[in-house]
């Protein structure tokens, strides 16, 4: 579903973000990618949806070569996947329904599909209720399902997350990451950057973890730290 | 057709135009000042180039023939030249009725019954259609059998073309720049609004909107601010039109100002054209501008 092979990313002021870094991501995976701040999580997860385009190497995600991609095809790109952040990045002006129908509108979704999608995405994520509330009505954790619902309403196979849980409280990350888990259940490929060590111990998923921009380690139901649980690493 | 998608998109455009009103008011103001400008300009413009013209099409020919002329010859001339295309009027003056007009024209200084033969030859009174050929057809008519000489008030012509010519080149190059600053003005707002929505706009690119999808309501408010800006511009300057031209008619009472030069509802329209099109053209460039970075 998503390849990576020997990708780097050297930004203009010489900064390498990814060095020659390798990667295959089946369909209906979970994975974390997992590391400390700067070492190239958010830049490998923005070459995913071409807001970033590698130095070098070969990108396919869903079929489509994303390094060799024409601007014009970009958009159809991003139909394709969901992509979920840190901040929400919701539109304070519009509802919670508005802004999870806002992303089937601009992209000219017939109104009989809109009004079909956004209260099943707003169902799984379990915001019927709120749907006329404004993003400053909510908690932080709302929001973020909010976001996910946004993410979702277009049926992407893939959801891209930066950070998803960055911004909450512990009960309310845990919610999100059941969120997540309970997506990828339904057969949606998801990725995960994250630096939050107690949420990616307790789910036991794939982890992949960089290093200044080089992969690691890659676990199948792996731990934060390589081989560690999250109590091994603190006590010791 | 999908009405909600129209709905939803309409919507959007008044949405982005109200909530930045501030905004778009300055627009507004610049362009209806612009278009002012540009409007008295070309007002000003076409009614200087209106009676430049009008001197030039009461511009005659005379074509005097010569003493050995046939009447064949003569009516050959006029037929020939009732049939030009470039001719706007032709008419014969027989040599006596030439003496009585010399007689009329003088108010009697010159008095003609003293004269023992008439000394004026036959003569065509001529008016070009375009005053630009008045010299190129008398050229040519000096080369006609029986005509013995061509007269037209030769400086005169030259120097109304002249005048006429540089005018055109001032007009052009002055509505140029106006609708360069419009549109600069228009740009630079549009570029602030996106500036504010710059948040929306990576959200729609984020999820898969085109740029014609995003740009399509920057188009519609920048075809809004110009068209209601030339709005205002069109309101003040038909008022001041009226408000101002009977005055100046009687503080410069020796110029025969002719009012219908200038065709009011063409060029109305053609301001809200232009307003339109330098919204649309400015604020293209300025989204293009931010999607491109």
């Amino acid at each position: 579903m998503i390849s990576l092979r020997n990708v780097s990313l050297v930004y203009q002021n010489g900064v390498r973000a990814l060095d020659n870094v390798t990667l295959e991501i089946g369909k209906g995976d979970f994975v974390f990618l997992v590391g400390h701040s700067g070492t190239g999580k958010s830049s490998l997860l923005r070459l995913l949806y071409h807001e970033q385009l590698p130095s070098n190497g070969e990108i396919t995600v869903d079929g489509i070569r994303v390094d060799r991609l024409r601007r014009s095809r970009v958009p159809a790109l991003r139909r394709h996947l969901g992509v979920v952040f840190q901040d929400f990045k919701l539109l304070s002006d519009k509802t919670v329904w508005e802004n999870v129908a806002f992303a089937m509108q601009v992209t000219g979704a017939h109104t009989k599909d809109v009004m079909r999608q956004v209260p099943r995405s707003l169902d799984l994520v379990g915001l019927a209720h709120k749907s006329r509330m404004y993003p400053g009505e909510l908690s932080g954790g709302e929001q973020q399902r909010t976001a996910i619902a946004r993410a979702l309403v277009n049926n992407p196979k893939i959801l891209l997350c930066d950070e998803p849980t960055g911004n909450l409280d512990p009960s309310n990350t845990t919610e999100i990451m059941d969120l997540l888990l309970r997506i990828n259940l339904k057969g949606t490929t998801v990725l995960v950057a994250s630096h939050n060590q107690a949420v990616v111990d307790r789910m036991r998923r794939r982890v992949v973890r960089l290093e200044d921009g080089r992969i690691v380690t890659d676990e199948e139901r792996g731990y934060y730290y390589l081989g560690l649980g999250q109590g091994q690493i603190l006590s010791g | 057709m999908d009405s909600g998608k129209v709905k939803f998109f309409l919507g959007e455009v008044l949405r982005n135009f109200t909530r930045n009103a501030g905004m778009q008011a300055t627009a507004i103001g610049t362009v209806a000042m612009t278009i002012v400008l540009l409007g008295a300009f070309i007002f000003v413009h076409q009614t200087l180039a209106g009676l430049g013209n009008d001197l030039l099409n009461q511009i005659e020919i005379s074509v005097y023939f010569n003493g050995n002329v046939t009447t064949a010859q003569e009516d050959a001339l006029r037929l020939a030249l009732a049939h030009d295309a470039r001719i706007a009027d032709v008419q014969f003056v027989p040599k006596k009725e030439g003496l009585a007009e010399l007689s009329a024209q003088t108010h009697g200084v010159i008095d003609t019954s003293l004269l023992t033969d008439n000394p004026l030859p036959d003569k065509l009174r001529v008016r070009v259609r375009d005053p630009q050929l008045v010299p190129a057809v008398a050229d040519e008519l000096r080369t006609h059998a029986g005509v013995g000489n061509v007269v037209f008030p030769q400086t005169i012509v030259a120097r109304l073309l002249a005048v006429g010519g540089v005018l055109r080149r001032i007009g052009i190059g002055v509505i140029g720049l106006f609708l360069v600053v419009a549109g600069i003005i228009i740009s630079n707002t549009i570029r602030l609004t996106v500036f504010a929505r710059r948040r929306e706009i990576s959200i729609m690119q984020l999820v898969g909107a085109t740029n014609m999808y995003i740009r399509a309501p920057f188009i519609c408010e920048g075809l809004l601010d110009g068209v209601f800006g030339s709005l205002i511009a069109v309101i003040i300057l038909v008022t001041a039109r009226y408000a101002l031209w009977p005055k100046l008619m009687l503080a410069l009472p020796w110029m025969q100002f002719n009012g219908t030069t200038v065709d009011g509802p063409l060029l109305v329209a053609q301001l809200i054209a232009a307003g339109g099109a330098i919204g649309v053209v400015a604020s293209w460039i300025s989204v293009g501008r931010h999607l491109r970075t």
